[in-house]
């Protein structure tokens, strides 16, 4: 066991025995190879189940919101950016949370291994390997290629926000291009993103997996679920699925962390970030805006200049 | 119900010609009444378009462009005050922005540039309104009809 | 009785002149049911689609009726369309699943003629599991990754030939057109043997589990099961055996159609009324009805536990929540004396 597990154990157990929370939201071992569950952790004995590795995929300031009390939180970079967005949309209340951070390496991209393995039986992570046991083949993997994309490119490996650190910090690798993937996507033409994207809709079921495993989507009423207006009929036609994906990543533009756990929770493998992405990147451009960065820099929909641009305007 | 109204059928003389049906969302103050301007000078422009009035282009959702695409407008103008003008001092900045990123996530997904429109008109400015949506109608024409990245087939049956 | 590969693809050549054959392909997004023209493109080597066929027969979304006003008249329109079907390469769990589908949709009172018109008119051709995936635990649910039980027609893959078995009358009248079945090899009788008597290595206790849960609606063990569920519906979506429904009206000015599409008792929304009371209101209270439902109502009810094993729920659920872990926990729960 690493130190970074015990010193969480010991965290958790200190803060549950010292009445400072009432539920510490962290990670346990899964019943699948290469997959950490959300655990809830109440009493300082329950505290030896968490675990902390490169299977813990969930964003757990998901749960910061639904988890009534006082909690303490595992976070990764990605998750605690999240949490900032949270609480500066008064959804969560600082006194209330305690951060565990801890710092990310990345998290693994099951889908990508069970391409090439068939379905995972076993699975060994160590340094900066994974002996992969699948029902197809055995294979090695450099932990490395089989990264998450979103870690591929993360910026914020180190929480923002911290009440404690626990391990040591990740260096943030030095990006060439930044958003490389998306200007990827700008430059094919519309005829392909066009296809690419109808392509990935039509594999959508509407589970509302993304939705929900989504730290930021926590409106009462989803507008997919409203029925006056009704927005969307229910259909898994291929238009309306790009209805429900497109308003809902309009909806997250400005507040989307880039935390990945949209495309890793969609059990059918639809490419969610690559629209998430974009209007990240033109967020970023437009109005010098990244979210869940500070608590003081108001969320970019929410301010406008008087010298924003209008390319976007007719020309007439 | 607002999207009832873009679904509005205005019948129209039986030719072959592709008129096309643009939904417009004209905000109360400016563009609203530039329209109104353009009718009370007895400016000529193409009758494509669907008006629907909407306080001020900050009230303008995302969900109502796409939802009249979804819906079967050939092409959508959405108009608000020019900036510094807002009625309500600042809901067309804020607007503003939103446009600009869903003018930028349609074209991403392969929407045709053309179809989905925005600009700024004021309440004096009734020719140029009807210049708008002249040239509107015209890009929109050339793109033909909604070729369906959001037009729901059918109503919202399965299209496989 | 076994039939050559070649000699079978020409029979289910043969077939797509007077079916419409569905059967699992590979493409982007894994292995899935799909309509398929030639034999080649069937996939051969697989564990289990990624999503049940149950929507062959019980579409997600489904036009019920059409209506439209003209004048003073309204003019209703029936949408139901059917062909005659065969859905090829249905694992053991799937077929179970169709056949508790079958009791859900025909009782005493009510038959429902669009899950029937297409259930009647299709053909089952089951396909044993040569391989197991370490999420199977169909041998738990009463079947084995071997049992010919809702195919009309039961296949062995032998690698380069079926083992054939016409289970019902209409699985014979089809196999009555597969030629030259021949008799099996020693070896190939011995390999049929082992994959008859292949079970699931993951296991869990449904025995008592019925009558537990009978005890259990008050309960605290709903209180954690439910707490890392993040309520979407990627379980249900994913089970061959769910089939809540919601029915609702797509009106566009003056004609509309009546539809049919799935809903999950995980969503908030499934029970909300149009008062605004939600009878579950409680993340807790779904999690109990859907363990009851497939555990404890549908046994009452229909005789069998609603739950084949296929193990899909747990693969696709995005924080891992395991039903075998559930049903672990209320066999561990203790009973609380009210």
């Amino acid at each position: 066991m690493n130190s970074i597990i015990s010193d969480i154990r010991e965290t958790a157990r200190q803060l549950l025995a010292d009445g400072k929370v009432d539920v510490v939201i962290g990670y346990e071992k899964g019943s699948l190879p290469l997959k950490a569950t959300p655990c809830f952790v109440r009493s300082p004995q329950d505290a030896d189940k968490l675990i902390w590795d490169e299977t813990c995929e969930n964003n757990l300031a998901a749960f910061a919101t639904k988890t009534a009390g006082k909690k303490a939180i595992v976070a990764k970079g990605c998750d605690s950016r999240a949490l900032v967005v949270l609480m500066q949309e008064n959804q969560l209340v600082k006194d209330d949370l305690y951060v565990i951070g801890v710092s990310c390496q990345g998290v693994i991209d099951k889908k990508k291994i069970e391409a090439e393995t068939g379905e995972i039986l076993e699975a060994i992570i160590a340094e900066g390997k994974l002996s992969v046991k699948g029902i197809a083949c055995d294979k090695e993997f450099n932990f490395i290629d089989v990264k998450d994309a979103t870690c591929q490119t993360c910026r914020y490996p180190n929480p923002v926000i911290e009440d404690i650190h626990i391990g040591g910090s990740v260096e943030v690798p030095q990006q060439t291009v930044a958003f490389a993937d998306v200007i990827e996507m700008e430059n094919r033409t519309d005829s392909e993103r066009q296809a690419y994207f109808q392509e990935q809709m039509k594999k959508c079921i509407r589970c509302y997996a993304c939705r929900n495993a989504c730290p930021m989507c926590y409106c009462s009423e989803c507008f997919v679920d409203c029925n006056s207006p009704k927005w969307l009929t229910g259909g898994v036609d291929r238009a309306e699925n790009l209805l429900f994906q497109a308003g809902r990543v309009l909806h997250l533009a400005g507040r989307c962390v880039d935390c990945g756990a949209c495309s890793r929770a969609c059990p059918q493998g639809v490419d969610i970030r690559a629209l998430n992405r974009k209007l990240t990147k033109d967020v970023s451009e437009m109005y010098h805006h990244e979210a869940g960065i500070s608590e003081e820099v108001k969320p970019a929909l929410n301010v406008y200049s008087a010298d924003d641009p209008e390319a976007f305007l007719v020309k007439e | 119900m607002i999207m009832a109204e873009s679904q509005v059928n205005v019948s129209q003389p039986e030719t072959n010609e592709f008129k096309p049906k643009i939904a417009a969302f004209l905000c109360n103050w400016c563009s609203y009444a530039g329209a109104d301007l353009a009718g009370v000078g007895r400016i000529q422009y193409p009758a494509s378009i669907r008006t629907i009035r909407v306080p001020c282009s900050g009230r303008i959702n995302p969900l109502y462009v796409l939802k009249a695409m979804a819906n079967g407008a050939d092409g959508v103008l959405v108009s608000g005050c020019h900036p510094g003008d807002c009625h309500y001092i600042s809901g067309n900045y804020v607007a503003r922005r939103k446009f600009a990123l869903i003018q930028s996530l349609l074209k991403h997904v392969g929407l045709e540039e053309g179809r989905v429109n925005f600009s700024w008109v004021s309440a004096a400015e009734g020719g140029r309104f009807a210049e708008v949506v002249k040239g509107v109608t015209e890009r929109v024409t050339a793109l033909g009809p909604n070729n369906g990245v959001f037009k729901v087939a059918d109503g919202g049956g399965t299209d496989e | 009785m076994k039939i050559s590969k070649e000699k079978f693809g020409q029979s289910f050549d043969a077939l797509t002149a007077d079916y419409q054959i569905i059967a699992p392909i590979a493409d982007v997004n894994g292995v899935n049911y799909q309509v398929v023209k030639n034999f080649s493109e069937v996939k051969q080597d697989y564990l289990n689609s990624k999503l049940p066929p149950k929507s062959f027969l019980f579409p997600q979304h489904e036009k019920l009726l059409s209506y439209k006003k003209e004048g003073k008249d309204v003019i209703v329109k029936n949408e139901l369309k059917v062909g005659k079907t065969v859905l090829f390469g249905i694992r053991p769990c799937d077929a179970k699943g169709m056949l508790l589908l079958d009791k859900v949709f025909k009782n005493d009172a009510y038959t429902d003629p669009y899950y029937f018109e297409r259930r009647d008119n299709t053909v089952v051709i089951g396909v044993a599991c040569n391989k197991i995936a370490p999420t199977c635990f169909c041998s738990s649910m009463g079947i084995s990754p071997s049992s010919s039980e809702g195919s009309d027609i039961f296949l062995i893959d032998l690698g380069d030939s079926y083992q054939v078995e016409a289970v019902t009358e209409k699985g014979k009248a089809i196999a009555a057109s597969l030629v030259e079945l021949v008799e099996l090899t020693t070896e190939e009788q011995a390999q049929v043997d082992t994959i008859k008597n292949a079970q699931t290595t993951s296991k869990v206790d449904v025995a008592t589990i019925t009558s537990k849960l009978g005890t259990m609606f008050n309960h605290a063990y709903w209180d954690t099961l439910q707490e890392k569920c993040i309520g979407c519906n990627a379980c249900s979506f994913s089970c061959p055996t769910c089939h809540c429904f919601d029915i609702s009206e797509e009106v566009r000015k003056n004609e509309g159609t009546r539809v049919r599409t799935w809903d999950g008792c995980m969503s908030p929304l499934f029970t909300l009324h149009g008062s605004g009371h939600n009878p579950r209101n409680k993340h807790e209270a779904r999690w109990r009805q859907r363990m009851m439902h497939k555990f404890n109502y549908f046994v009452q009810n229909n005789g069998d536990i609603a739950c084949v094993g296929c193990g899909r729920c747990i693969k696709s659920c995005p924080v891992n929540l395991d039903i075998r872990q559930a049903i672990d926990g209320v066999n561990k729960a203790e009973l609380v004396v009210e």
